[in-house]
């Protein structure tokens, strides 16, 4: 790729998210017009102006707007983590779910809708076990050390096991009219309650996570040849995998706990990257931190218009997802996959 | 002076030592083919000289220095090493796996330069698989893979390149290309090569080209022989080590210089 196309090409990635949010302040089931949008748009950007009703504001800036950006950071951090673990494990079909971290922050949210029903410890608690699964899949990893990678993929698998049966068996024992609704409802993903203090909550760890990863986006490239050739070449393969793997579950923990289990993107976003821009990391990842934005942003906007009632998010990037995933198969043929 | 020296070195997985005492000293532009039977240790003996593996007992310096002391990158760019058999798993394009050399140059949260794109595309004219670089490496022959994999290896600029049997299931003329790219190398760059073989026939090739060769035997964990081919390579020393009846047959070609070689005859019962 020439320096101009490649120039043109992040533009591009910066601002199709951008886009998406601008788009979705314009989308839902309240009416607002487009001219009052802009009125609001331009009240918060200048400070000139307020002469529009308080409850458009709310609608606009306090609900849209968060709930967009929240999505744009969650679809992100599941699309690059999916993407980045991928490489590590050599295996295109790891998702950001393999060392355990969803099933960890079910665990963890299950565990905080029994005994405390509030929403700040849902994300404590979600985002701690989220980490604690991996960290536990990582040790397990270690216990037996001569073929370090298929032994991490075997311990994240043993320990989203367990975690999945703990959280059956949390769904046993809780209250079936109260605890029991919400604990699946969450597990279903949602992002109908996002708010600012969401975004300051779990976005430090979702920013971080991100950033991390795109910096080091090369050397997953070079860890994607293996152990071996890896540190034949240079890499301290035990220094990169471990910040891959911490930006990777900081990303992944960091946007399950405010939005639920979101399947999918994790998977199948960074496909759809592959196809787009080809295998390079350098591009890819970049490449599937937008898209899963996008496509989580736009899933979320339908989620909440098609219906009366909204679908959960979850449920729905399955649903549009998958067909889209067969169109852009047919389409470019596998291109650059 | 030896680039790489190894001292007395002993490798152990657990208890059971898989060589023991091994010392050799590899000197510039000279190929050193490590020679003998499946699981005499060579594989072992090469990752140990990659960093990759620890020794249990003595020392490999490498131009002067204890490997101990070696950061991983810091080895990178004194050894490179081609793989026997590389799994493909993403289809990369070729030119970015000949970048993937240029990793111990390039620091951890940051990508190739245009100077390293330059070198890896250099690599590739070196290699003579230009024209391929923006193919990806998972369409290509086995052989032509082997290429890109001696390109990645030349991108390092390293003095040494370990070479673990470079020409396994390759075909008849990708075997030629390969050992002759080999050749190339050590005449052109002063390279030292380190081989794993298990073709006898490849040493004599390299001493044919009028390369510097010595030829390890190995056997049960330990150096049999160390020396010239056509001292370490006899049907005497076939029969010890693989209980084959085999001969050494030399003739002079029409340019008047010899070639000699080994031909396997039958095994023998034991």
């Amino acid at each position: 790729m020439n320096k101009v196309k490649r120039r043109l090409v992040y533009i591009l990635l910066i601002f199709a998210p951008l886009i998406c949010i601008f788009c979705s302040l314009f989308l839902g089931r309240y009416p607002v017009s487009i001219s009052m949008v802009m009125k609001i748009l331009w009240f918060k950007l200048t400070g000139i102006g307020g002469d529009f009703p308080p409850i458009y504001k709310t609608v606009v800036w306090d609900v849209r707007m968060p709930r967009a950006i929240l999505g744009a950071l969650v679809g992100g951090c599941l699309a690059v983590s999916g993407a980045s673990f991928q490489g590590l494990f050599r295996n295109p079909l790891v998702s950001s779910g393999i060392l355990g971290v969803s099933s960890g922050a079910g665990f963890g949210a299950a565990l905080a809708f029994l005994f405390f029903h509030n929403t700040f410890m849902v994300y404590v608690f979600s985002f701690g076990f989220g980490v604690l699964a991996v960290g536990l899949s990582y040790i397990i990893g270690r216990i037996y050390n001569t073929t370090p990678t298929i032994m991490l993929v075997l311990g994240g698998v043993i320990v989203s096991s367990v975690f999945s049966a703990l959280i059956s068996l949390a769904k046993y024992v809780a209250d079936p009219y109260d605890q029991l609704p919400a604990i699946v409802f969450w597990l279903m993903g949602s992002l109908a309650s996002a708010r600012y203090k969401d975004i300051i909550l779990g976005g430090l760890p979702m920013v971080i996570g991100i950033l991390g990863l795109i910096a080091i986006r090369w050397q997953v490239n070079v860890l994607s040849m293996g152990e071996k050739e890896a540190r034949s070449l240079g890499i301290n393969t035990t220094v990169s995998k471990g910040i891959v793997i911490i930006c990777a579950t900081l990303a992944a923990a960091g946007a399950v706990s405010v939005s639920g289990i979101i399947g999918w993107v994790g998977l199948v976003i960074p496909h759809i990257g592959r196809m787009m821009v080809g295998n390079d990391n350098r591009i890819l990842i970049p490449t599937a931190v937008s898209l899963g934005a996008c496509f989580l942003i736009i899933v979320d906007n339908l989620g909440r218009v098609l219906t009366g009632a909204e679908i959960p998010l979850g449920i729905l990037t399955a649903l549009v997802g998958g067909p889209f995933f067969v169109y852009l198969l047919k389409r470019t043929k596998g291109g650059g996959w | 002076m030896s680039l790489i020296e190894v001292r007395n070195a002993t490798f152990a997985y657990e208890h059971e030592n898989v060589f023991e005492n091994i010392d050799i000293d590899v000197r510039r532009g000279e190929i050193l083919c490590l020679f003998g039977p499946n699981g005499c240790g060579k594989t072992t003996f090469l990752d140990c000289l990659l960093g990759i593996l620890k020794l249990k007992r003595g020392q490999i310096v490498l131009e002067g220095e204890n490997i101990d002391h070696f950061k991983s990158y810091e080895i990178a760019k004194h050894i490179a090493y081609v793989p026997q058999r590389h799994e493909r798993t993403f289809p990369y394009k070729i030119i970015d796996i000949v970048l993937m050399g240029r990793a111990a140059y390039t620091p951890t949260f940051s990508t190739p330069s245009m100077e390293d794109v330059a070198i890896a595309e250099n690599a590739l004219e070196i290699v003579g698989m230009s024209k391929l670089k923006d193919r990806r490496y998972t369409q290509i022959s086995g052989g032509q893979g082997q290429m890109v994999m001696i390109a990645r290896a030349l991108a390092q600029k390293t003095p040494i390149m370990l070479m673990d049997e470079p020409t396994a299931h390759l075909d008849f003329k990708h075997e030629l290309t390969v050992m002759e790219t080999i050749v190339k190398l050590v005449k052109d760059k002063a390279l030292s090569v380190i081989m794993a073989t298990h073709f006898p026939n490849h040493a004599f090739y390299f001493e044919n080209n009028d390369i510097p060769t010595r030829v390890a035997l190995m056997n049960e964990g330990e150096f049999a022989e160390i020396g010239y081919p056509g001292k370490v390579l006899t049907s005497e020393n076939m029969k010890r080590i693989f209980n084959i009846n085999s001969e050494v047959i030399s003739h002079l070609t029409t340019r008047g210089n010899e070639l000699k070689h080994i031909i396997p005859i039958n095994t023998l019962k034991k």
